[in-house]
């Protein structure tokens, strides 16, 4: 047995950037770095997780094998049973990888991995904008869309761990498209491909980014601006859907598009026309560190109540 | 933290396991009740002793067959307490029923046209007439759960949004009827405590993650994860009426109805198939039937309503990833209907889901709202301080006639 660790280790893995975080017991960062994720994906990736978290028990001075509580972040849905990785386009082989069978042979039974973007949203309700919110939902926009849900103050993860694949969601041009069925229709009108391939089919440059556009915008482009304008609606149209399905307090926008005051603006603009009654909006307050503090939050979590037990409950007879 | 010295919370529990094999084990012998709640055969014997002084549980035979003494059997009492659903919409029914669950009477009839506090008085008259009927008093009835369309405000109790019963929405319901019937009321939304009653007795057993989607005058959603209703933050989850769906949410109409409820409520079946042309019908039922019998114009309509059936569905399965979606309500139970939007939600969603329809129909307000009631009164006898989680209900029993 080696000694009770002191400190947990967090991770939020995305398509190009692995995070990851050293925090005590309080889910005070103590060490943190950031990499470019290994292109090879699968076996890879899980081998460079847990070789950050060597990395940076080093720099606090511990051995990575004491760490005991360690959250990763993953894109993508978790099967409540069989906890396996699907519906991650954006790294190659985790689907066929286990990696928190991985995880585990390395750092032992306290190993969790959740979906990034309900990562998020734990950390908009610990440190963000959605503090004392029971009833929220963060919506990820970016290269895809993603839902991260707070249902009665707790995270929902759906029959098969795929509530909040709102990719999804049949809001669209044609949900019975072929593109539809293999991309999602609603991320077929606001992802990252989406917006710039809107750009270029109303008569703007081609091979610009979304960056650009929002540059372009700035510039006072035209094109730009009803490019942002279609796209809020679709958006709108999800947000109008999801308050009227869940009634929530706070729809928090994320995601490297969905943070951009130019879009969420817009969002909010186009609402009170779409539902009779007020709908909360936010920008991330966290922004692209969302997903990281979440999993911090949770590992400090799991390890103060590890060396803390909690009383224990009445059991029946 | 509790403030019970411990012996008190040892009898309670006590009390709570011996009750709740009686629930699911009647009858049954002080020797296997002890057996059953590892309780001793002295403490078994003490509850069963003071159960039988409150009337809360009767002899009911003795086993036989077995070699040496045969033992009492007991059951509980119908006479240990009684509970009453009540489901207030066009039709106003309600249901009384025992301590154990046992439906003893149900009384329907249309609800009073002039709404309001005329309803609620038809709704004491019923529950009386029911307890009188049974020889009981209605000081037994110690639980009474109403369903009633709209929004419940879980924080102030009152009824939001129920636009098919006039003058409900600014009368205090609950105190009304909690001084007219003597024991506590609660409220809850229809759709709500018909998921339920599909849960209890119906279509949706054993299932942890359940959306009821209901069809008829209105349209409305139910949502059960994790083994417990999603109501919102005010109470308004489920109001999928307003889903942008079907039209253009803009519209004067759409906005004010809500986009979907517009065409796909039954009130929208009938506009658009009077707009494509068909003959001047006065139900949603009467397009189903003329469908059937061959009129093309009513059968696009109905596919139409399907498709945008199947929309909704897909909305649901992409947001909260139930295991099952109920089909209910005038429409939605139709299985030729649900079959329809079983095969468009197939085209949408990339991961399928099974869809059912209603199996207690019409009464699924009801049995839900008695599923409540139990719950509560089980509660009441039996909660034990921090230990908040309901006695299940005994599993479903035979409906007994009137």
């Amino acid at each position: 047995m080696t000694r009770e660790s002191t400190h947990c280790f967090a991770a939020d893995l995305g398509g190009t950037k692995l995070a990851a975080a050293m925090a005590d017991a309080r889910g005070q960062i103590v060490a943190e770095l950031t990499e470019p994720t290994d292109p090879r994906g699968g076996a890879h990736v899980a081998e460079q997780i847990a070789a950050s978290a060597g990395k940076l028990a080093r720099t606090v001075g511990i051995e990575a094998t004491q760490l005991r509580h360690v959250m990763v972040g993953v894109p993508g849905a978790i099967d409540p049973l069989t906890r396996r990785v699907s519906l991650t386009p954006n790294i190659t082989g985790l689907q066929d990888f286990d990696v928190l069978d991985y995880l585990r042979s390395r750092f032992g039974p306290g190993v969790e991995i959740e979906n990034d973007v309900n990562l998020a949203m734990l950390g908009e309700q610990a440190l963000g904008c959605a503090r004392q919110c029971r009833n929220a939902a963060f919506l990820a926009l970016g290269t895809g869309a993603g839902l991260g849900l707070l249902i009665d103050g707790k995270l929902f993860h759906g029959a098969r761990g795929s509530a909040g694949e709102i990719a999804d969601l049949p809001i669209g041009r044609d949900p019975t498209s072929q593109a539809a069925a293999t991309s999602g229709t609603f991320e077929l009108e606001v992802g990252s491909l989406a917006i710039v391939d809107r750009y270029r089919r109303q008569g703007g440059a081609t091979g610009v980014t979304v960056r650009d556009i929002f540059r372009l915008l700035e510039e006072g482009d035209e094109v730009a601006a009803a490019v942002l304008d279609t796209t809020a609606r679709w958006v709108a149209l999800a947000v109008a859907t999801l308050q009227s399905l869940l009634d929530l307090e706070l729809i928090v926008f994320g995601g490297s598009i969905g943070v951009r005051a130019e879009l969420y603006e817009r969002v909010r603009r186009a609402l009170p026309a779409l539902f009779s009654r007020p709908i909360t909006i936010a920008p991330s307050e966290l922004g692209d560190r969302a997903g990281l503090i979440g999993a911090v939050c949770a590992a400090a979590q799991a390890l103060r109540q590890n060396r803390e037990p909690a009383e224990s409950a009445l059991q029946l007879p | 933290m509790p403030s019970q010295p411990l012996a008190s919370v040892t009898r309670q529990l006590s009390r709570r396991s011996v009750f709740e094999a009686l629930l699911h084990r009647s009858p049954i012998s002080r020797a296997d009740l002890a057996k059953v709640t590892g309780l001793s055969k002295q403490t078994t014997s003490e509850v069963i002793d003071a159960f039988q002084q409150q009337g809360l549980v009767r002899p009911v035979g003795r086993t036989s067959g077995n070699v040496g003494r045969t033992a009492v059997l007991y059951e509980l009492s119908p006479a240990g307490g009684h509970v009453l659903g009540i489901d207030l919409g066009a039709r106003l029914t309600v249901t009384l029923a025992d301590i154990a669950g046992r439906v003893l009477a149900e009384a329907d009839e249309p609800t009073d046209s002039r709404g309001g506090a005329w309803a609620l008085e038809q709704i004491a008259r019923l529950a009386d007439r029911l307890a009188r009927d049974n020889h009981t008093h209605p000081s037994r009835i110690r639980s009474i759960v109403l369903a009633t369309p709209g929004v419940v405000n879980p924080r102030s109790g009152a009824i939001e949004m129920a636009p098919n019963i006039s003058g409900l929405g600014h009368l205090n319901v609950v105190g009304f009827l909690s001084e007219k019937l003597g024991s506590p009321v609660a409220i809850e939304n229809d759709i709500n405590l018909a998921l339920l009653g599909e849960i209890w007795h119906g279509c949706a057993q054993k299932v942890a993650n359940v959306a009821f989607l209901a069809l008829g005058t209105g349209v409305g959603l139910g949502l059960y994860v994790n083994g417990q209703l999603v109501r919102g933050e005010n109470g308004a989850a489920g109001e999928i009426g307003y889903l942008p769906i079907g039209g253009d949410p803009l519209q004067a109409e759409a906005r004010l109805q809500g986009c979907l409820e517009y065409q796909v409520g039954a009130h929208g079946i009938v506009r658009r198939y009077r707009e494509a042309g068909g003959s001047d019908v006065d139900s949603a039922r009467r397009v189903f039937e003329l469908a059937q019998a061959g009129d093309t114009v009513a059968a696009s309509v109905i596919e139409e309503t399907a498709r945008l059936t199947g929309l909704a569905a897909a909305t649901i399965v992409a947001t909260v990833d139930p295991q099952l979606i109920v089909l209910g309500g005038s429409v939605g139970a139709r299985t030729d209907f649900a079959d329809k939007v079983a095969r468009v939600l197939l085209r949408l969603a990339p991961r399928p889901v099974e869809i059912r329809t209603s199996t207690l129909g019409k009464r699924a307000g009801v049995v839900g709202a008695l599923s409540v009631a139990l719950n509560k009164l089980h509660d009441e006898l039996f909660g034990v301080a921090d230990l908040a989680a309901a006695l299940p209900l005994p599993p479903p029993r035979a409906h007994a006639s009137r």
